[in-house]
C-alpha cells in the first residue's frame, strides 16, 4: 500500500520574527519513503520540518501539499493527511496513555461529532503498533521516558495520517530505545505505506533508517539524496565542521561515520598491515 | 493482525474509556447534588430554619406562613446570585488556567477581576450607571486589561511567570483604584464597600442575577464550543497546530468567554475573592485526568460561593461576606500552589 501524496517547498524563506534561517529552499519530499534530515546544531533543521509542516509560517516562498498552498488549506484538513509530533509536547497532568492516543483523533471530529468505532480502531491499532496496549490505563506521568515516546507516537498514529513529520522523536532516549523508536516507524512506513519524515540528530541511525537524507548546512539544503550515494567525509566536513572516517555498516549495509577527534586517533590503519 | 486480537484490544479499550467517562459521571453528578443541596440548606436554614414543605410551597406561589418573604424574597435571590456567580468564576477562571497551562494564571490573579471590580465601582459611583450598562464597562475593561497584560508580557510563550507578575502589578494597582474610589464615596456604607472589595451576595435581588445569568449562556455557550480545540491545547501550542487547532483564534474565543463570564458576575457580586483561582485546580483533583473539567470547575465554583456564603453568614461568630470565607481559604491554597509551582513547574 502507498499514498501519492506529495509534500514540497518552493523558494522557502523561513525563520523566527524577520530573521531567515532557511533562505531560498526548494525541494520536493518522496512519498511513501523515510526522509531523514539532519545538520548540525541551529542548522535549520528544525525550522525546515516545523515550516513544513504549517507550524511556523513562511516567510516568503510556499510549501505545496498535493499541489495545494498549505498555508490556504483549512488547517483541519491538512491535519487529517500530515500528522506532527513536536520536539516538546506537553502532556497534561494526570493524562492517561489511552486517552493522550485519543487526542489523535482530534482532526477527525466537528463540533458535534461523536467518539464512534473508527476511533476506537484507529486508537487500539496505534497502541498496537507501538506495542503500549497493556499501558492503556497507566498515567503519562508513571512510564519511563521509551514509554511515553511511544505514548506520544501512538498518538500521532491514532491521527492516521499518510505523512507523519517527527521532530528529534528519539532525543532524551537510551539507544536501544532510539533504535526502538525507529524500527515502530519503518513499520508504519511498510505496513501502512506512511511517508515519515523526521529529524534526527544521530547521522548513523539516519543513514540506517532513511531511504533519503536530506543535510542542511548554511541556510539552505547542502546535499539531499540515498544515504549510500550522499554520504561522504566532505559531507560530514562541510556540514557538521568534522573530521571523519566513512564506513560501511556491517549490519545495514549503509554508510556509517566514525568521527576523528584530536585524541584517540590511533595510528593509522597501516599499522595493522 | 488478526481478528481475534483486534476485538480483544477493542474491548479493552471501551472498557478504559467508559470508566474514564465514568469517573467523569460520578463526579459531575457528585458536584450538582452537592450544589443542589447548598442551595436547598441556603433556601430553608437562616437564623431560623423552616421545613422543607413550606420552603416548596413558597417557591410555588402559595402562602406558607411567614416563609414565603423570607424565602422568595430574600433567600432565592441570594441562592441564585451564588449559584450563578460561582458558575461564572469557576468557568471563567479554569479557562484562562488551562489556556495558559499555569494554575496561577487566574482571572483574579492576574487582574482580570479587580479591573472589572474598578471599571464596575467607577461605572457605579463616579458615572451613575446601573444595570447593563455597569456590566458592559466592566467587560470592556477586562478585554482592555487582558489585551494589556498580554501587550506586556509578550514573548514568546505568554503562559510564562512574566505574565503572572505583571497580573499580580496590575491587579494591586486596580485594586488601589476601587479603593480610592469607594472612599470617595462617603454616602455608601461598609456592607457595601466589602462587596467591591472582597465580594458579596448580599441583598442580592432577582433583576440583578438576570445580565449574569445571561452572561453565563452566551459566554458559557462560547465557551464549551471551544472545549474540545482547549483541550487540545494543552498539549503545546506546536502538537495543538498539527492537529488541526487554530491556536490564536482559539485562545481568542477562550479569552473573550472567560473575561465576559468573570466580568459580568465581578459586576453584579463584586469579585468574589479566590474563587475562580481555586475552582480549576479542585475540580483537576477530583476528576484525576477525566474528562470534564470545565463543567466541574463551574459547579465548584457554585459550590464554593455557597458553602462560603453560608459559612459566612451563619457559621461564624461575626456575619461576613462571602468573599472573606473564600479569600481566607483561598490564601493558603495560592502559597501552596506557588511552592508547587515553583518545585515542580506543573501545570493544571
Amino acid at each position: 500500500m502507498s499514498f501519492d501524496r506529495t509534500l514540497e517547498a518552493q523558494m522557502l524563506y523561513a525563520g523566527y520574527d524577520q530573521r531567515a534561517i532557511l533562505e531560498d529552499v526548494t525541494l520536493g519530499l518522496r512519498p511513501g519513503q523515510i526522509t531523514a534530515i539532519v545538520g548540525g546544531n541551529a542548522s535549520g533543521k528544525s525550522t525546515l520540518l516545523r515550516t513544513l509542516a504549517r507550524i511556523l509560517p513562511t516567510q516568503s516562498g510556499t510549501v505545496l501539499l498535493d499541489g495545494k498552498s498549505l498555508h490556504q488549506m483549512r488547517s483541519r484538513d491538512v491535519a487529517q493527511i500530515m500528522g506532527l509530533l513536536p520536539q516538546s509536547p506537553i502532556a497534561p497532568e494526570g493524562i492517561t496513555v489511552a486517552d493522550l492516543v485519543g487526542r489523535g483523533r482530534h482532526p477527525h471530529h466537528g463540533l458535534f461529532s461523536r467518539w464512534g468505532d473508527d476511533d476506537e480502531r484507529a486508537v487500539s491499532e496505534a497502541l498496537k503498533a507501538t506495542g503500549i496496549e497493556a499501558l492503556a490505563e497507566r498515567e503519562l506521568d508513571t512510564l519511563s521516558g521509551g514509554q511515553r515516546q511511544r505514548a506520544w507516537i501512538a498518538m500521532a498514529l491514532a491521527q492516521e495520517t499518510e505523512l507523519l513529520l517527527l521532530d528529534e522523536p528519539t532525543t532524551f532516549l537510551d539507544v536501544s530505545h532510539q533504535v526502538d523508536v525507529l524500527d515502530v516507524l519503518v513499520d508504519m512506513n511498510t505496513s501502512r505505506g506512511t511517508t515519515i519524515v523526521m529529524v534526527l540528530h544521530d547521522l548513523n541511525l539516519a543513514a540506517r533508517y532513511a531511504d533519503h537524507l536530506i543535510a542542511v548546512a548554511d541556510k539552505g539544503i547542502y546535499a539531499e539524496g540515498a544515504p549510500a550515494d550522499i554520504l561522504t567525509e566532505a559531507l560530514v566536513r562541510d556540514v557538521f565542521g568534522l573530521e571523519c572516517q566513512i564506513i560501511n555498516d556491517p549490519v545495514s549495509n549503509t554508510p556509517a561515520m566514525v568521527p576523528i577527534g584530536r585524541h584517540k586517533v590511533a595510528r593509522r590503519t597501516n599499522n595493522a598491515a | 493482525m488478526s481478528v481475534q486480537t483486534a476485538e480483544a484490544s477493542d474491548a479493552v479499550q471501551g472498557a478504559i474509556r467508559q470508566r474514564v467517562n465514568r469517573r467523569s459521571v460520578v463526579i459531575l453528578a457528585l458536584l450538582i447534588a452537592t450544589a443542589l443541596i447548598l442551595t436547598a440548606i441556603t433556601l430553608s436554614c437562616g437564623r431560623g430554619c423552616f421545613a422543607p414543605g413550606d420552603v416548596i410551597a413558597a417557591l410555588m406561589g402559595d402562602d406558607a406562613s411567614g416563609a414565603t418573604f423570607v424565602v422568595n424574597d430574600l433567600r432565592l435571590p441570594r441562592a441564585l446570585m451564588s449559584v450563578v456567580t460561582g458558575l461564572c468564576f469557576g468557568l471563567g477562571g479554569v479557562a484562562f488556567q488551562v489556556m495558559l497551562r499555569n494554575p496561577l494564571a487566574s482571572p483574579d490573579i492576574i487582574g482580570i477581576s479587580a479591573s472589572a471590580g474598578a471599571a464596575a465601582v467607577f461605572a457605579i459611583v463616579i458615572l451613575a450607571f446601573d444595570g447593563w450598562l455597569v456590566s458592559a464597562v466592566a467587560v470592556v475593561s477586562g478585554l482592555l486589561v487582558a489585551t494589556l497584560i498580554w501587550a506586556l508580557s509578550s514573548n514568546r510563550g505568554a503562559a510564562g511567570a512574566r505574565l503572572i507578575l505583571i497580573g499580580i502589578g496590575v491587579s494591586a494597582m486596580l485594586d488601589s483604584v476601587t479603593a480610592y474610589i469607594l472612599l470617595e464615596a462617603p454616602a455608601w456604607d461598609r456592607a457595601e464597600a466589602m462587596r467591591w472589595l472582597t465580594g458579596s451576595v448580599n441583598g442580592a435581588q432577582l433583576p440583578d442575577v438576570i445580565p449574569v445569568l445571561g452572561a453565563l449562556i452566551v459566554f458559557g455557550g462560547l465557551l464549551a464550543a471551544s472545549a474540545r480545540d482547549l483541550n487540545i491545547l494543552r498539549l503545546g501550542d506546536d502538537a495543538a497546530r498539527a492537529l488541526g487547532v487554530h491556536t490564536e483564534a482559539t485562545r481568542l474565543r477562550v479569552t473573550l468567554a472567560a473575561v465576559g463570564l468573570v466580568a459580568f458576575a465581578t459586576s453584579a457580586a463584586g469579585p468574589i475573592a479566590f474563587v475562580a483561582f481555586l475552582s480549576g485546580p479542585i475540580a483537576a483533583r477530583l476528576l484525576g485526568g477525566s474528562r470534564g473539567i470545565l463543567a466541574a470547575a463551574g459547579l465548584v465554583g457554585a459550590i464554593l460561593v455557597l458553602a462560603g456564603d453560608f459559612t459566612g453568614q451563619f457559621l461564624l461568630p461575626a456575619r461576613l461576606p462571602v468573599g472573606v470565607v473564600t479569600g481566607a481559604v483561598g490564601a493558603p491554597f495560592l502559597l501552596y500552589l506557588i511552592v508547587r509551582t515553583n518545585r515542580n513547574g506543573g501545570t493544571i
